[in-house]
Formats: structure tokens, sequence, C-alpha cells
């Protein structure tokens, strides 16, 4: 019998995919034998959006790049401006920043740890961890007023400063957070169900990873010790001291192990900058001027390497704004960990990355494709288009 | 010649009297509408078990705690739009719902209700029973087969596959109680147990691989890969909405309600009577109990892929089942 | 510094003068600007001799009559080198680099697919990004295409496929 692959398509619309991406996999038998991504259906045109708005006007823009890594992207942009304009931070703008970022990271970590336990089919998992998220969203709710949308950095510093009092409620819900996440470690190491959807599934060697451009969690957890946050410091992470996680095994429950460990660690990296966060102000001035230059600018998202690259021609606008989100330097180490494995285990090796394609999918144009969904409300489409 | 007149008016009128007792008792209680009733009811206990144990509140408002939220989902259905796929097999897909919703039901017109001898009992009819069992996963995959999608065929391929695995420990753990009390009528068996002691006690081993074995045959977690939301859809169900949907939901309340009434039966001794409490008590404590044993288990397991529940099946299931058949032989499950 | 200094005391050494203009902005930073017929070899030296082994992105940026190419490649994760040159529009075409850095392959598609530059010997040059009916020859991110007009081009062909 000749086998003759059957191709089938992932997408874009598919109940294990939380936003519209399409893959084509060749299959035989249950063995998939290639894969193509075509991505895009989640284009915004920001990139070209950057370039028409003000420096000022784009904190905003950046900003809603992606729901989850908010934060990440306003930093990582803030810092591109700063270093144009040869701004210095204050201290305390620089620790609230680092307290920011490590909350955004429990919290991204906790949606995608229930999202993972949601694909494999445990949900009584997914309802516990996304009810102790909460407790996250909670504080930053107390914090900046919003519970994703926090709207913390601006260029020269932060927004909002975080008193005394609600220091001492942050650390009382991390107390509660270590908790849980200790009893989700053990749950993830000893639940059978768990370990045999998750050990061995979606092999990634270091090598490749890293020949791939893999970056985040996904390269940690095939034994690659690269972190943004040790290797090329931001904010206060030079002065505060913490653990790079890695694991060996380079599966599926490497990845869930260690983006598990890296809340512990968040955990303990905001303790540490409470306890040791400097007096003063929170923002500095910005002058009127914007000279010519460029810059690039890096930050660890919770999915990865996120980087940035600014070029300014003199004016208030940028010339040229580039962003490159972790998921997409993700998406060729994806494929190559998709080569040779079963179809069931599709869903959960694409959600071991942590795929976020509302961050990778930026540029030009406001996609046809999505619209095409929508053309059955023709009432939607025509208000949206001819009323801008 | 009046005499004659006035027995024979009395003759008829006890037979129309008998008959239309057992009318009743086939339609209301405990028959049609009693089993419907139940099979919201017990609809109701699992979502609201399982909505606890994941920290939920599960159904709170329609009705006290939720309680008439199975009844408004069905009704809601039957008034939704029936949108049937432009290539499906019209003919087929019409026959479908109404078959799944008809054997579990006429199914449990066997297991004793409400006294110590079922509606309809006769000499063999638990081997009845495993019958109705295949023709139900025969009527899944023709529901697959028929509604011509991607989604649907792979769900009902998965459903066959999953049937394989699991009938042979199933009919041996149910055999089981049959050989203790040697005979194959489910009210016999349900009768050996009141006069001797409940056979969860004496066949342990048997009561586990038939509760694993039901999981499998309900397409509850860690065995609802035909339905795996996250891979397929809704697998064999995807096409179906409107009444047909609404139908093949009842349905599968009303497999829930002979599981475990199955379970309660050859198992955990059935309706018996305790002293003044009337059968139909302890048949629905015991029933509400399995409920909760097969809510329990389907919250705290993930779903397992298709290869691994078919070797899971084979290599574990299947040896266990065996070892308790000769356990029995030899002299110690009676 | 130090290291910084090194490596662009070795990449000096091996380009010559292809190595057109090197700078040290800050410390982990460097931007260089070389030949593009050398980038083969300027990456294949970065890579596998200088060990510079993850790519973080390659950015192109239109400059009106020529469109620049810049390589972002980091060392040990750390020291970020951006590696540039500039292509005419009228012929914009750049040897590619996948069969070096595998992971260059999604974002030579990006450059192609915004800017239009063409990237010789690249496996898949199909549209990542962008629909497959989007006309051809039209790249969103060349100053010469205004976001009002894009919209209105993107509204135009819905409103064709929706009569």
């Amino acid at each position: 019998m000749n086998p003759c692959p059957i191709k089938i398509p992932f997408g874009p619309q598919h109940p294990a995919l939380k936003e519209p991406e399409n893959f084509l996999f060749e299959i035989e038998g249950e063995r998939i034998v290639d894969v193509k991504p075509r991505i895009g259906y989640n284009h915004r045109g920001i990139e070209k959006a950057f370039e028409c708005k003000t420096y000022i006007q784009n904190i905003y823009l950046a900003e809603r790049i992606c729901g989850i890594c908010s934060d990440a992207h306003t930093t990582c942009y803030t810092q591109a401006i700063e270093e144009l304009l040869g701004l210095e931070v204050p201290p305390r703008a620089k620790y609230i920043r680092v307290i920011i970022a490590e909350l955004e990271r429990i919290q991204s970590h906790a949606l995608w740890i229930g999202l993972v336990a949601h694909e494999i089919g445990f949900d009584t998992l997914f309802m516990y961890v996304w009810r102790d998220r909460e407790t996250v969203l909670d504080i930053f709710e107390r914090i900046s007023g919003n519970r994703i949308h926090y709207a913390m950095n601006t260029i020269g510093g932060v927004r909002r400063d975080i008193s005394s009092a609600m220091v001492l409620e942050i650390k009382k819900s991390l107390n509660h957070m270590e908790e849980r996440v200790k009893y989700y470690l053990d749950v993830v190491k000893s639940e059978r169900t768990i370990l045999k959807r998750a050990v061995d599934i979606g092999i990634l060697e270091p090598k490749d990873a890293v020949n791939l451009g893999a970056v985040g969690p996904t390269l940690r957890a095939s034994g690659v010790n690269h972190d943004v946050r040790v290797d090329d410091p931001y904010a206060a992470y030079d002065e505060i001291p913490f653990n790079v996680i890695t694991h060996e095994d380079c599966d599926v429950l490497s990845r869930i192990l260690v983006r598990c460990e890296e809340m512990h660690e968040s955990i303990e990296i905001i303790h540490y900058a409470l306890g040791y966060m400097p007096d003063g102000i929170i923002k500095t001035e910005i002058p009127m001027n914007f000279p010519e230059g460029e810059t690039v600018s890096r930050v660890e998202a919770p999915r990865g390497e996120l980087i940035h690259y600014l070029k300014s021609n003199g004016t208030r606008k940028p010339e040229r704004y580039k962003v490159r989100s972790p998921t997409l330097g993700n998406i060729p180490a994806l494929c190559r960990m998709l080569l040779g494995g079963f179809v069931a285990d599709i869903p959960i090796v694409l959600a071991g990355i942590d795929p976020c394609f509302s961050c990778m999918d930026r540029m030009a144009f406001i996609d046809i494709k999505t619209d095409e969904k929508w053309v059955w409300t023709m009432q939607q489409l025509r208000r949206k288009f001819t009323n801008e | 010649m009046g005499l004659d007149h006035a027995t024979a008016k009395k003759e008829v009128y006890k037979r129309m009297t008998t008959e239309t007792m057992l009318l009743l008792r086939i339609l209301v209680f405990p028959g049609v509408l009693f089993l419907f009733a139940l099979a919201f009811f017990f609809e109701w206990v699992d979502r609201k078990f399982f909505a606890r144990v994941q920290n939920r509140y599960g159904p709170l408002h329609t009705g006290q705690q939720g309680i008439l939220q199975p009844l408004a989902d069905f009704l809601k259905l039957l008034s939704k739009e029936d949108v049937t796929p432009y290539a499906a097999d019209k003919i087929i897909l019409f026959f479908v719902p109404i078959s799944y919703l008809a054997l579990p039901l006429t199914t449990l017109f066997i297991v004793p209700i409400a006294s110590q001898m079922s509606l309809i009992a006769f000499e063999g009819d638990l081997i009845f029973i495993v019958f109705t069992f295949t023709l139900t996963i025969i009527t899944v995959f023709f529901a697959g087969w028929s509604s011509t999608s991607r989604f649907s065929t792979m769900g009902s391929i998965r459903a066959t596959l999953q049937m394989l695995s699991y009938e042979i420990p199933m009919g041996l753990s149910m055999i089981g109680p049959a050989m203790a009390a040697s005979s194959l009528s489910v009210s016999r068996i349900v009768k050996w147990q009141s006069l001797h002691s409940w056979i969860v006690f004496i066949q342990p081993l048997g009561f586990a691989v038939f509760t694993v074995c039901l999981l499998a045959e309900l397409q509850f977690v860690p065995f609802d890969i035909p339905e795996a939301e996250t891979e397929i859809v809704a697998g064999w169900q995807t096409e179906f909405s409107g009444r047909k949907l609404a139908l093949l939901r009842i349905g599968k309340d009303l497999e829930l309600v002979l599981a475990s009434a199955l379970i309660t039966s050859l198992y955990l001794g059935g309706c018996q009577r305790f002293w003044l409490i009337p059968p139909i008590v302890t048949f629905l404590v015991k029933t509400i109990m399995a409920v909760m044993l097969l809510s329990l288990l389907r919250a705290v397991f993930a779903r397992f892929r298709i290869d691994q529940m078919l070797s899971g099946m084979w290599r574990y299931l299947l040896p266990l089942a065996t070892i308790q058949i000769i356990l029995i032989q030899l002299g110690l499950g009676r | 510094m130090e290291k910084e200094k090194e490596i662009v005391k070795r990449l000096k050494s091996f380009l010559g003068e292809n190595l057109v203009k090197v700078t040290i902005p800050r410390e982990r930073r460097i931007f260089s600007y070389i030949r593009k017929e050398v980038l083969r070899e300027a990456v294949n030296y970065l890579v596998n001799v200088l060990r510079f082994k993850h790519i973080s992105t390659i950015t192109g940026v239109d400059l009106g009559g020529e469109i620049e190419v810049i390589y972002h490649l980091a060392y040990e994760g750390s020291i970020l080198l951006s590696l540039r040159f500039t292509v005419s529009k009228e012929k914009p075409n750049v040897p590619t680099i996948t069969d070096i850095v595998s992971g260059a392959v999604l974002y030579e598609r990006e450059v192609h697919d915004f800017l239009g530059v063409k990237f010789d010997g690249h496996p898949d040059l199909s549209p990542l990004m962008l629909p497959e009916e989007w006309p051809q020859g039209v790249y969103p991110l060349r100053k010469e295409h205004k976001l009002e007009e894009l919209k209105e081009m993107t509204s135009k062909k819905v409103g064709e496929k929706m009569l």
C-alpha cells in the first residue's frame, strides 16, 4: 500500500486555538510529515501606525499590541525612547518596572498553565489555576486601577507609585500565590494523566533550538541558559539576584516545569524588590526635542525575548519602529517539534510554546482574511471602514 | 345468565385495570416520565458535583440551586433551529437521535427500580443489556458517518475504537455478579443480593473494572476521546443541532441513569427494602452515590490519547477482569 | 566593553574595508555597516567563528531611494550586533542566509512581504502575513504607501467581494 500523505488544515478557526492561525499538516496515518505555517490573521497594521503617531501617543499603541504581555511591550518601548534621549530613569521607577513586569509574568504563566490543562482535558486544574490568577489581577487593580492594560510605564519612568499600604497587601497575596504554585508543581510532577500527555512529546534538541532562533521558556526547557534579564539587564535586574530556570529534557513537561518554577522565582524577585525599593521620584522630565538616531531595546517578556528597533529622524514621530515578538521567534522551532509527532499531540505541542498570535502578527494591514469572517454582517463591515 | 354477564363484565373490568395499571407503570412510574425526570435530575447532580469539585457554583439560578437547569437547556434546544449539513444523509441523521434516546430508555425497564421485579424481566436480560450497549455504539458510528463532516467522522471512528477496547472487560465484569447469583436476570441478581450480601464486597475487582468501563461507555473523561472538544470540536455530535441535539442530550442523561442503575443493581444491592424504607428510596440513594462517583472520576483525570487508552484497556483492564472471573470460579466470589 | 571591543577588532580584521563603519553606542550594542557583497561571509564568520548563534530578527527600513536591511544577531544572548547594508529599490535582491541560520526563514519572508526585498535562494518566499489576494507589487511598509490609501484599498477589496 502506497502511503499517500493526507493534508489536514488546522485553523484558522479551531477550538484548540484561542486566536486564528493556519497550519497545513501533511500526515501519514497518525504521524506528521510536514508543517507549513500561515500566519497573519491578526494583523492590525501596527508598525505602519507607529510611524503616523507621536512618541507619546505610541505608548498607548505599544501597550495594545498584546493583552497578556502589554507591560513588556511598553517597557521595551519606553526603554528604546529613553536610550535615544539619553534619559536616566529614576531608581524607584526601575524597581517598580521590575515589580510590574514580574507580576505580569506570574499572571501570564498562570493563564498558560490553565490553557495547557484544558488542552489535555483536565478542566479541574484549569479552573483552579484561573481562580488563583485572580489574586494577581486583583493586585494589578489595586496598583493601577486596571486588570489588564495597566498603563504603568511612560517615557522617563512610571505613572503611578506603590504606597506602603499596597506593599503589605501585595506581600499577603504573594504568600498565598506561593503556596498555590507549590501545589501546582506537585500536581504536574505526579499526576499520571498529565505525564502521559507531556513526557517525551514535542522534543526540541538544544542545537536546533538555538539555530532556529527559539526564545524564552521554550529555549530554556531545552537546557539553554539564555534570559535577557541576566544577559542584557534592563530596569533594576542587575541589582536583584535570582535564578534562571532551565530543564534538560526538551519536552512539553520541561516547558511546564520551567514556567511553574519561573512563577516561583518571580515571587521571590518581587519580595526582594519590595524590600529594597529606594525612595524618590518616579518620573523624570523629557526634553522637547528628539534627536536623530537609532536604538535597539530588548526585554524578557513572559514568552521570551522581545526586541524593538527604533529609528528617529529628529521629528516627534518615529521614522521606523520594528517589533519582533517572541512567538514569531518560536514558530520555526514549533514546526521542528511537530515533525514526526502524532496528530493528537498537535494542540499540546502548540500550546507548549505559549503562542500569542496577536503579538506576532502586528505588521502592515488589516487583513482581508479576518474581515472575510465578518462579511456576513454587512452592516458591521460598512460601518467599520467608512466611518474612519 | 345474568351471573355470567356480571362475571364476564368483572373479568373485562379486571383486565382493563391491570392493563391500565401496566400502561401507567410503563409510561409514568417507574416508566418513561419518571425516567425522564430522573435523567434531568441526575444531570443536575453530575453538573453540580463536578462544579463544586472545581470550586465553581455550577447551575445556580433556574429553580432552587439550579435544579431546573437541565430541563431549561432541553426546552431551549427544542426551540432552536435544526441545521443539517448539505451532504449529510438525512434519513439516518433523523433516526440517530431517536435510537440514541430509545435504547437506554427501554433498557432501563429491565432494571428493578421500585420493586424487586422490574417491568420486564426474563432469564438472559443481562445479555440483552450488553447487546443494547453495542447497539448504542453502532448508533454513534452512524451519527458520525451520516454527518459527513471531517470532525464527525474522526469522532465516530474513535468511538468505535473505544468500544472495541472496553466491551470485553465490561461484559466480563457484568458476568461476575451473574455467576454469583447463578442467574442471567438483573432482577434475580438483585434478589440474591438482598438475601446474601452486596456483591461489591465479594467481587471488589469486578466493581472497579465495571466502573472504569462505564466511564468509557459514557464517554466521560478520561475517555471522552470521541468528543474531545479541543481536538475535534464535538466529535460525532458536531453536526447535530436543535431538536436532534436535545434528544441526544437527554439520551446521554438516560445513559448516565442506566450506568448508575446498573452499578447499583449489579454490585450495590439494587433496590432493597430496609425496614420501613421503600425500595425506591434505597435505589435513589445508591444511584446518586454512583453518579457522584462517576462525576468525581471525571473531575480528577485528564484525557487519554486514543492509543494510550487502547493499550491501557487491553493490557490492564482485560487481565484484571479475567482474574476476577477466575477468582469466582475458584469459589472466592460466590 | 572589553568583549565588544574585541569583537569589533576581529570583525575588522576579517572584513577589512568591506566593513564600512562600526560603532559601539553603549555596552552590549554594536552597530555596523557592511557592503552587501560580503553579507554571507560576514554572517558565517559571526555565527560560526565568533559564536553569535542567536538571530533576533531582520529589520527592513525604507530610506526613500534605497532599502536598508539590518540583521540583529546576539552573542550568548547578551551582546547585540546589528549588521546592515542598503539595496536599491529597483533591484532589491539580497542573498539568503537561511542555510547558515535556519531561524532567519520567517524573518526574511516578513521583510519580503512588507518591503519587497527578494532573498535569492530562500526555500519559500510565499506571503507570510499578507493575504493571498493582496495585489502584487504593493509593499505596505514602503513610504510611498500612506496609511489612508492602504485602508481604502482593503475596504474596496472587501466591498468587491461582497458584491
